[in-house]
């Protein structure tokens, strides 16, 4: 079977800058954790991947089909939506409208499920302005399964949480994983994503260090030096 | 399931959708204040009262038609009194070419509306919201321009068209049709509003690219929005020429812009409805001050504005809703 999503030799530099070199990986199912420090080029090669920016080499296959040259909204139609890092939902529109809006792009989804599975249901009619933090990151979840997605990017999904909003977002992200929904999610603290991870991809400014078992992951004398030795501790 | 009237299950959820919001408190209201007028109008018989809710009737399709598409988007058109004489123009061209029926004089000016706001919106609404705004404040410019240039080159006596036909025999049937006419555009948008296709033009204003990362693609909505409520802008075009019997370069000017927004504002940015309402208040309050002020009412008007979009950006309606939260 061809993986779900291949990026192949994916470069991409902004002015003399090389944000990533020779990027590559694939998913054939399941979940990917997608680490590295502080600008080591995550969420650019999340943009890529969304079809937000386009790479200056390289390819990235969706089922087996080039996306790396189709404006986003043609590639969220075939199955894959991003959430941002920083969340950004429409601030006028309640809880249930974001769901409502984006709950035909790619058929039917059920509105009740996805307000159940993060949990805002209690603040299904509040609007967007008036929601806690923690209630804008399950929102920014909420609205990209509202699009129905085969593969969900996640930036951060728990980033800036305290332990106990983040654990109820894990605990979301793997009901989603049970139910066999395949997922990359970028994330600092790798020890809390863990259980639901079977696959680690680690960048380090722009190049993939490590690519394998999240086992492997922490043994591996590479991701050691770059990653958990060199100052940057998983933080939170 | 079987016997049900309607052929297909999602046509029958829209029907009962549409029911429902034409069920709303507010919507009902307007469209009795509308009905309120028009009566009010007949029974006192006053030319000048009556006129004067012509003059409010226009304004309110066109704050309306503004409010639609330009109010739900936040993508600014200054480019109304530029659709508005053009809806005058076509009237006169159409008159002076034999057609003397008014439903498709009105009709025909519709659809000229229909055609140049699809026109103009196919290649602008591409762009940010700003240069949109830019280019479509130098219509009206041009349609100007367009127009003495047309009668300079055809060697025409006189710069428009005079002796057109009136809109109905009387100005209370004027007022009576411009009325239902309004009343059918107002629920048109409502509905609209209130569907998912309200529900994508408020994520534009919101967020356009969310949208565009979430898969969907604004720019047909945008291009249909303009297009539908620059027909309604051509019509009241129309009608305003029919309503003065002439079509003249003025129908190309500021006070076509400046009042539509300063009602549309006042009533609630987005809101529909609240633009129908403020029309009446202001437009009356307009030719009630100019019997008295005479050309100063428009110096007033215009620091209204101003006043209003610092102190008050989100309307009466806008006010309400707060105070209901
Ligand atoms: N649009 C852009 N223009 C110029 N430089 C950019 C742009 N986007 C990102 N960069 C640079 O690319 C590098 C990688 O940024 P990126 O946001 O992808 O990192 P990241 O791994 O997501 O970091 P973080 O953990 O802080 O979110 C940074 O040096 C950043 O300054
Ligand atoms: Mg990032």
């Amino acid at each position: 079977m061809s993986a779900l999503l291949e990026v192949e030799g994916v470069s991409k530099s902004f002015g003399g800058n090389h944000v990533l070199s020779d990027v590559s990986f694939s998913l054939a199912d399941g979940t990917l954790a997608l680490v590295g420090p502080n600008g080591a080029g995550k969420t650019t090669l999340l943009n890529i991947v969304a079809g937000q920016l386009s790479p200056d080499r390289g390819a990235v296959r969706f089922r087996g089909a080039r996306i790396d040259r189709l404006p986003p909204a043609r590639i969220v139609h075939r199955g894959l939506v991003k959430t941002y890092q920083v969340v950004r939902p429409l601030r006028s529109f309640t809880v249930a409208q974001h769901i409502e809006l984006f709950s035909r792009v790619r058929g039917s989804v059920d509105a009740e499920r996805i307000l159940a599975l993060t949990g805002l249901g209690p603040v299904r009619d509040r609007r967007a302005g008036e929601l806690s933090f923690g209630d804008l990151k399950r929102l920014e979840l909420a609205k990209a399964l509202a699009v129905n997605p085969e593969l969900l990017l996640l930036d951060e999904p728990i980033g800036g949480l305290s332990r106990d909003e983040a654990r109820r977002i894990l605990g979301s992200l793997e009901e989603l994983k049970r139910d066999g929904m395949r997922m990359i999610v970028v994330e600092h603290r790798l020890l809390e994503t863990l259980s639901f991870v079977d696959q680690v991809v680690a960048l380090d400014q722009g190049r993939t260090i490590f690519s394998g078992s999240p086992a492997r992951f922490f043994a591996d004398p590479a991701v050691r030096a770059a990653y958990l030795g060199g100052g940057h501790a998983p933080r939170g | 399931m079987a016997s049900d009237p309607l052929p297909s299950p999602s046509l029958r959820r829209l029907v009962r959708a549409a029911g429902h919001t034409l069920r709303s408190r507010l919507y009902l209201a307007t469209l009795a204040v509308m009905a309120a007028f028009a009566l009010l109008a007949d029974l006192l018989g006053s030319p000048y009262f009556t006129l004067s809710l012509i003059l409010a009737s226009l304004y309110i399709a066109l704050a309306v038609a503004w409010d639609f598409s330009s109010g739900l988007t936040g993508y600014i058109n200054f480019g109304l009194p530029f659709f508005f004489g053009l809806g005058a123009f076509s009237t006169g061209y159409l008159v002076y070419h034999g057609l003397h029926s008014i439903p498709a004089l009105l009709a025909l000016d519709f659809g000229v509306g229909l055609v140049g706001g699809g026109l103009f919106a196919l290649p602008t609404l591409r762009l940010r919201g700003p240069f949109f705004t830019f280019l479509s404040l130098l219509l009206p410019l041009i349609g100007t321009d367009i127009v003495l240039a047309f009668w300079t080159t055809f060697g025409l006596p006189t710069i428009g068209y005079y002796g057109l036909p009136f809109l109905a025999p009387t100005l209370e049937d004027s007022l009576l049709l411009l009325s239902g006419a309004n009343a059918l555009f107002l629920t048109g948008f409502y509905l609209l509003r209130e569907s998912r296709f309200g529900l994508v033009l408020r994520g534009i204003r919101d967020d356009e690219e969310v949208l565009e990362s979430q898969g969907i693609s604004s720019f047909p909505y945008k291009v249909a929005a303009f297009t539908l409520s620059n027909g309604v802008v051509g019509f009241a075009g129309g009608a305003y020429a029919l309503t003065t019997t002439f079509a003249g370069v003025d129908a190309f000017g500021f006070l076509f812009l400046l009042f539509p927004i300063l009602i549309a504002i006042l009533g609630g940015t987005g809101e529909i409805l609240g633009a129908a309402l403020a029309g009446y208040a202001v437009i009356l309050l307009s030719q009630y001050l100019y019997l008295t002020m005479g050309s100063l009412t428009l110096l007033l008007f215009a620091g209204a504005a101003i006043l209003l979009v610092l102190f008050l950006p989100r309307g009466l309606l806008g006010l309400l809703r707060k105070e209901a939260a």
